[in-house]
């Protein structure tokens, strides 16, 4: 039995639909990440769970009770966003026992549980700073612990880590997590960077175009992509249309074909190609290759200096049957 | 440094000082003007009294006219923040497209020089079914029309600053009804806005002539229409009563300002 259920959920503006016939099924304590590029639908979804936007049609059941006719005040949802939407005229400790208040908690009971969900979020001495003292990512802490602290029965994030530079992103994005494990807090987080919802989550829900794509833990999503979309959208897969591939891999091949750049090896005896172009990402080198006509892209792990290829080099590919993957 | 580097500074201070002189000194003359007992034929007065200002602050029809201007400003402002923060608060939350419409409508009053739209407003409001030609009503609705722009304008900047629909949601999500997020959480972060446009029009609308004497003149008399009507008393007097005006207008900025900075 799941804890959340969406059932049939579709949303129009206008005419324009956002998102049709959605269904998730979450199970309790899990973190699901709603992973798609900018425009899918993600968003609104997240925003309909949350009740800020009405929906056209379906059910949202959490545990069992359909909240679509639920006021978003009485959801009993937390929610975090990119913005932090932290009020500007309080500080710490009043935004954070801003929802309390809300909910006529006692003060001395909401002082205690004020103090320990800034314990959570590191920020035990900044409860008296006005939210424009705090960096971009104290702000987001502070915004998770407001979040937090009513207990929420679900907590929703809104691409939290997008306004924040990569160092702290890390940082924070694992804060997050070991937050959720620790509490068993039933999340659903919303991306569009894979990266992010590849580390994080239990479970990735893929969408695109309004449509669920593709759902699943990160390795199936990462080294079984559904269609041509995940693929590209997963990873940086070579994406091969059927003539291409017939011709790189000397068969006959009649769907696209998508292979994973660390699927292929230098390897000699294999297929002929020649070196580009190549760049260094640090702990792997990824280099363009031509071969038979076809450009790919080769990650290969960063040894040592000596193993580099140079641009215009000639080189040997071998590629695993099992790493080419047919994709509609 | 170069020789034209080191003076410039200088130069610049004395240019400064230079203007603020220019505009000082009629100020100046006239405050100086109010405290003397005579000064006609001397380059200096020939003595300095306060009986001006005691003459003033002792007339009964000067302390009317200061109340009635007090109360016209007031009510003015009053009724434009009732109407223009639920406005603001309905285009900017419920209709944003409706900014570029309420832009407009909102610079209107601006189009139209005053004295246009006195006759307009006198031959209107003369007769017909709302005939409050000559009560200070009209005022108030003219006033009201004057203040608009400056506080929709102000306003508006404020509440684009902060960002009122992650606002309101996260109020909403946290148990907040929409009146009480709005109160607790959008109000306060208008104060800056509000305290500023308020003080403005204010002094602006304390000082207003024009629209004062054509609609209502002397049968309701405001402090401009009383300074206009004391016109032919002594010149000492009238002084006094710029003198105390201006600084009554000065003391609102400086408030403003102060209520302004405790904030930070």
């Amino acid at each position: 039995m799941s804890y959340l259920n969406i059932r049939g959920l579709h949303k129009s503006y206008g005419a324009t639909p956002i998102f049709t016939d959605i269904n998730i099924e979450i199970a309790q304590g899990q973190f699901i990440t709603l992973l798609g590029p900018s425009g899918c639908g993600k968003s609104t979804l997240l925003r309909c769970i949350a009740g800020l936007t009405a929906v056209d049609g379906g059910q949202i059941l959490l545990g069992g009770e359909d909240l679509v006719p639920v006021a978003p005040q009485k959801r009993d949802i937390g929610m975090v966003f990119q913005s932090y939407a932290l009020f500007p005229n309080m500080t710490v400790q009043q935004n954070v026992a801003f929802g309390l208040r809300m909910q006529k908690v006692p003060a001395a009971e909401a002082s205690k549980r004020v103090a320990e969900v800034l314990e959570l979020v590191e920020l035990s001495d900044y409860a008296d700073r006005y939210p424009q003292q705090l960096s971009g990512g104290q702000c987001q802490r502070v915004a998770l612990a407001r979040s937090l602290v009513t207990r929420p029965r679900l907590l929703l994030l809104d691409e939290p880590l997008s306004a924040l530079d990569a160092r702290i992103r890390k940082h924070l994005r694992e804060q997050i997590r070991a937050i959720q494990r620790e509490l068993g807090l039933t999340t659903i987080f919303v991306t569009h960077d894979q990266e992010e919802a590849l580390v994080l989550s239990d479970r990735i829900v893929l969408m695109n175009g309004g449509q669920i794509v593709q759902s699943g833990d990160a390795e199936t999503l990462y080294t079984a992509p559904a269609d041509a979309f995940a693929a590209g959208f997963i990873g940086n897969y070579n994406l091969l249309d059927a003539e291409a591939a017939s011709r790189l891999l000397g068969q006959q091949i009649g769907s696209r074909v998508a292979i994973r750049p660390e699927a292929i090896h230098f390897a000699d005896g294999g297929i002929e190609a020649q070196i580009r172009s190549h760049s260094l990402l640090g702990n792997v080198i990824r280099y363009r290759v031509e071969a038979r006509g076809v450009e790919l892209l080769v990650d290969v792990l960063n040894r040592s200096a000596a193993d580099l290829h140079h641009d215009g080099q000639s080189v040997s590919l071998a590629i695993g049957a099992d790493a080419i993957r047919e994709v509609a | 440094m170069s020789p034209a580097e080191k003076r410039s500074p200088l130069f610049h201070q004395l240019v400064v000082y230079l203007l603020f002189l220019i505009l000082l000194l009629p100020l100046l003359g006239t405050l100086v003007y109010s405290l003397s007992t005579s000064w006609s034929a001397t380059i200096l007065p020939s003595g300095f009294t306060f009986k001006w200002y005691v003459a003033l602050w002792s007339d009964a029809r000067f302390l009317a006219a200061f109340g009635r201007s007090l109360l016209v400003c007031i009510a003015a402002l009053a009724l434009a923040l009732l109407l223009i923060l639920p406005l603001l608060f309905v285009v900017n939350y419920h209709f944003p497209k409706l900014d570029g419409v309420m832009n407009v409508l909102i610079l209107l009053p601006f189009a139209i020089p005053p004295v246009v739209s006195s006759v307009g407003l006198m031959q209107l409001f003369a007769s017909g079914p709302l005939p409050i030609l000559g009560t200070p009503w009209i005022l108030i609705g003219c006033y009201f029309t004057i203040a608009l722009p400056f506080m929709y304008r102000a306003i508006t900047n404020n509440l684009q600053a902060i960002n009122l629909r992650d606002l309101m949601d996260a109020a909403h999500l946290l148990g907040a009804s929409t009146w009480r997020a709005a109160f607790m959480v959008v109000l306060p972060n208008l104060r800056k806005g509000l305290m500023v446009s308020v003080f403005l029009s204010f002094s602006f609308l304390f000082g207003e002539f024009v629209f004062a004497n054509l609609l209502v003149g002397s049968r309701y008399e405001t402090l401009q229409v009383y300074l206009y009507n004391m016109r032919n008393d002594s010149g000492h007097f009238t002084s006094a009563l710029v003198i105390s005006y201006f600084l009554f207008v000065l003391l609102m900025t400086w408030a403003a300002n102060r209520l302004n900075k405790d904030k930070s």
